[in-house]
């Protein structure tokens, strides 16, 4: 995705300050031209001599031709539209281009300094509307690019927000009114993506009594007989899993009746509504990883895997990505550009898989080999390098070696089917939307012949469901023959197995070794002695594949493998070390 | 599922038996943890050492085991800015035990150590970072100045 992406890591009071003549606050001030007409630029004009000197000097100069700029206190509206409009440069925009550049290092340059910070905030809580794709994503993008803020800073947008389950209800009785079930989700995006950035003593700060109610009102299904909207339900969910994520906070959250109003809302895994099934994903996500029920079974041990033989490889995917139990869907509600590849490895024929798509954002999605890397923090993932390439529904892209171009399909929407086949035959990738297919691409191939995964990354709150075959496809490609991973992989029960991190944790915990094992891999007794150094505490697995003795880096010039039914050590044939074997062979 | 014996399903005993230990007996001065679901990265906090610029700080650092790991040396980063001039401007560490001098012996918390000591004795000889190292080596006393600044300013949070 590129460095438009990138975090902005300097905290607030860090940054240099502007001439001190100018601050009778630390409000942010923007330029605005002058025309000739006065069209352009806002009322409240700027009130020191200094820039009114200098503008006049400007205007003096280039009288008639040039347009002059004056300096004006930046207002609500022009932040507001800053905000709208940047949100679709972001979309449109195919790559960094300078405007979206440009555009980001102004929510920098306005929210430094902690009046600008608190306006940038209130502005994006206002302004973000409900029915864009790249909302709430945004919203974290916009704030990553804001410097760090103070924690007074924060205490006055907590403040200043003022909110309790009275606030939250009130705004869910006005369902019709889509401002205001956009304000609580931005809200809840904000200061979710806050909790998340400030993990620690701030984000227990900012998790007040009143705070935590109003999150929690966005759990109860319906107030007062009226149905709250499926997307705050959502990221209510979704700002109490970034709170929890501090211990105390965590602690908190427990005390409430989270754990039964999770029970009730993983009913909607299954439902047809795809923001549902969002909300059904969140909710068993963190029944399964953050408040345990107890005599709740865990998803891994109730789950079918009996004819998935492909799935995601959770070995394989960069650390926040959430996957399902079934290893088929996955979601991303962290910050970062989170990638994974599938279990399946091919290297020829001819490969088709779909993808459903539950959420309309930014996701890249298509083939990758090992070689392309995950770079989730600086914003690379599939697609940004020379070993994949992806398909980008919503910005209508087609990515590769961080290279994109504007493909014909339409924006992808909620429960669209993307199919990607990869012939090796033919040396093509083709993309379909619903079976509608795009010219074949075939750039990969300069770069990688084999050693293909089907893969994707993903940008925050976004979630897609993969078929390797598993069932039937919904836009089979009729032009060829294909296979699918599914009919051809194999995987074991054990590989299979999804554990949730507290799981996997207390298995680290349980494990047991013993002391006569090998030190390199832990597992086989180390049973092999290296010549001439001595050096023992390795098995004979382990000793084929060093180049050297690993414990004082001696060349090896022949291993002794004791003998495993007697306690006696035999001189046995060298080892694959063949080059160096003279002294014992 | 539970038995006592029981390993981690794909994740090599090996890393299992560190990560194990990381927990049960942390380094003095630095804490390692697996972050979120994926066990092969590492989220690393460390405290600057005693006597030296970076005494007071505490730095992040990510340490990611790949594939091929032990066979392979783990990937360590800085994440906190750092003045060092065996860190470059992203965080990645000049060590030789990362880079040539791996051997599968070696384990995570051996590097931990190594970068721990590397903080205690930097050494402008091999640097990374030249603008740093040549600093360290015309004026120590500046150099060792501007290091504290910005733990100070890096380091230091709340």
């Amino acid at each position: 995705m590129g460095n438009c992406y990138r975090k902005q890591r300097t905290p607030l009071q860090r940054l240099g300050t502007r001439p001190t003549e100018l601050d009778d606050e630390d409000g942010p001030y923007m330029l605005v031209i002058n025309n000739n007409n006065g069209a352009t630029g806002t009322s409240n004009n700027p009130s020191h001599s200094r820039w009114d000197n200098l503008r006049n000097r400007a205007s003096r100069r280039n009288r008639d031709t040039q347009p002059t700029w004056s300096l004006c206190r930046l207002t609500d509206e022009e932040l507001d539209k800053h905000v709208i409009d940047t949100l679709s440069t972001l979309r449109n925009s195919a790559e960094n281009g300078t405007t979206l550049i440009l555009r980001m290092r102004m929510f920098r340059f306005w929210a430094n300094g902690e009046t600008g910070w608190n306006m940038v905030l209130l502005s994006l809580i206002r302004a973000v509307p409900l029915d864009n794709a790249l909302g709430p994503s945004a919203i974290t993008l916009f704030i990553d690019h804001c410097p760090l803020p103070t924690k007074q800073g924060v205490m006055k947008l907590v403040n200043d927000l003022n909110l309790s389950w009275e606030k939250a209800a009130d705004e869910f009785m006005h369902g019709r009114n889509t401002d205001k079930c956009a304000r609580h989700r931005n809200v809840c995006a904000v200061l979710g993506h806050l909790a998340e950035s400030l993990a620690g003593p701030l984000s227990a700060t900012i998790l007040t009594q009143n705070t935590l109610e109003y999150f929690m009102c966005g759990l109860e299904q319906t107030i007062n007989g009226v149905h709250i909207p499926v997307v705050n339900i959502l990221y209510s969910l979704i700002a109490l899993e970034k709170f929890a994520q501090t211990g105390t906070n965590k602690d908190k959250i427990n005390a409430t009746e989270i754990r039964a109003k999770l029970m009730a809302l993983e009913d909607w895994t299954e439902s047809s509504d795809y923001k549902k099934c969002q909300v059904g994903f969140s909710a068993r996500w963190l029944l399964d990883n953050a408040f345990i029920v107890e005599g709740r079974p865990l998803s891994y041990e109730s789950v079918s895997l009996n004819n998935i033989n492909a799935m995601l490889n959770h070995n394989d995917v960069s650390e926040y990505l959430k996957l399902s139990a079934d290893g088929l869907e996955a979601r991303s509600d962290a910050s970062s550009f989170e990638s994974v590849r599938c279990t399946y490895c091919v290297n020829s024929g001819v490969w088709y898989y779909e993808v459903t798509i539950i959420t309309p954002g930014v996701m890249q999605i298509g083939w990758a080999t090992k070689k392309s890397k995950f770079f989730n923090y600086d914003g690379y993932g599939i697609g940004d390098d020379e070993y994949s390439c992806a398909y980008d529904g919503c910005r209508q892209l087609y990515w590769h070696q961080a290279q994109s171009r504007r493909h014909i399909h339409p924006a992808w929407r909620e429960g669209d089917i993307l199919g990607l086949l990869l012939d090796l035959e033919k040396n093509q990738v083709i993309f379909y939307l619903n079976g509608d297919p795009l010219p074949s691409e075939g750039g990969i191939f300069n770069h990688a012949k084999e050693g293909f995964f089907a893969a994707a990354s993903f940008m925050s709150h976004q979630q897609c469901i993969f078929n390797f075959g598993a069932k039937p496809f919904k836009f089979p490609p009729l032009d060829r023959e294909y296979s699918c991973f599914n009919d051809h992989a194999t995987l074991t029960a054990e590989e299979k197995l999804i554990l949730p991190k507290h799981k996997k944790l207390e298995l680290i915990k349980l494990s047991e070794f013993r002391a006569d094992q090998c030190d390199l891999c832990c597992d086989l007794k180390a049973n092999t002695t290296i010549l001439p150094c001595k050096h023992s505490g390795i098995c004979s697995r382990c000793v084929e594949i060093v180049d050297c003795c690993p414990f004082c880096r001696s060349e090896i010039t022949g291993t002794i493998i004791e003998d495993t039914n007697s306690n006696s050590y035999t001189s046995q044939a060298c080892t694959s070390k063949s080059s160096h074997c003279n002294e014992k062979c | 599922m539970n038995k006592s014996n029981s390993s981690v399903p794909n994740l090599p005993r090996r890393i299992v038996k560190e990560t194990q230990r990381l927990l049960s007996e942390p380094v003095p001065g630095i804490t390692a943890a697996p972050v979120e679901d994926n066990l092969r990265y590492f989220k690393v906090l460390m405290k600057g050492p005693k006597d030296s610029p970076f005494e007071g700080g505490n730095f992040k650092l990510e340490l990611f085991l790949p594939e091929e790991y032990p066979m392979a040396a783990p990937k360590v980063r800085f994440i906190t800015k750092i003045y060092h001039p065996n860190v470059d401007k992203i965080g990645r560490i000049c060590l030789d035990i990362l880079k040539d001098k791996w051997s599968p012996a070696l384990q995570m918390r051996t590097v931990l150590l190594s970068i721990q000591a590397l903080l205690s004795a930097p050494n402008p000889d091999d640097p990374l970072n030249n603008e740093v190292a040549n600093l360290w080596k015309e004026n120590e006393a500046e150099a060792i100045s501007r290091a504290k600044e910005w733990t100070r300013i890096h380091a230091m949070e709340q």
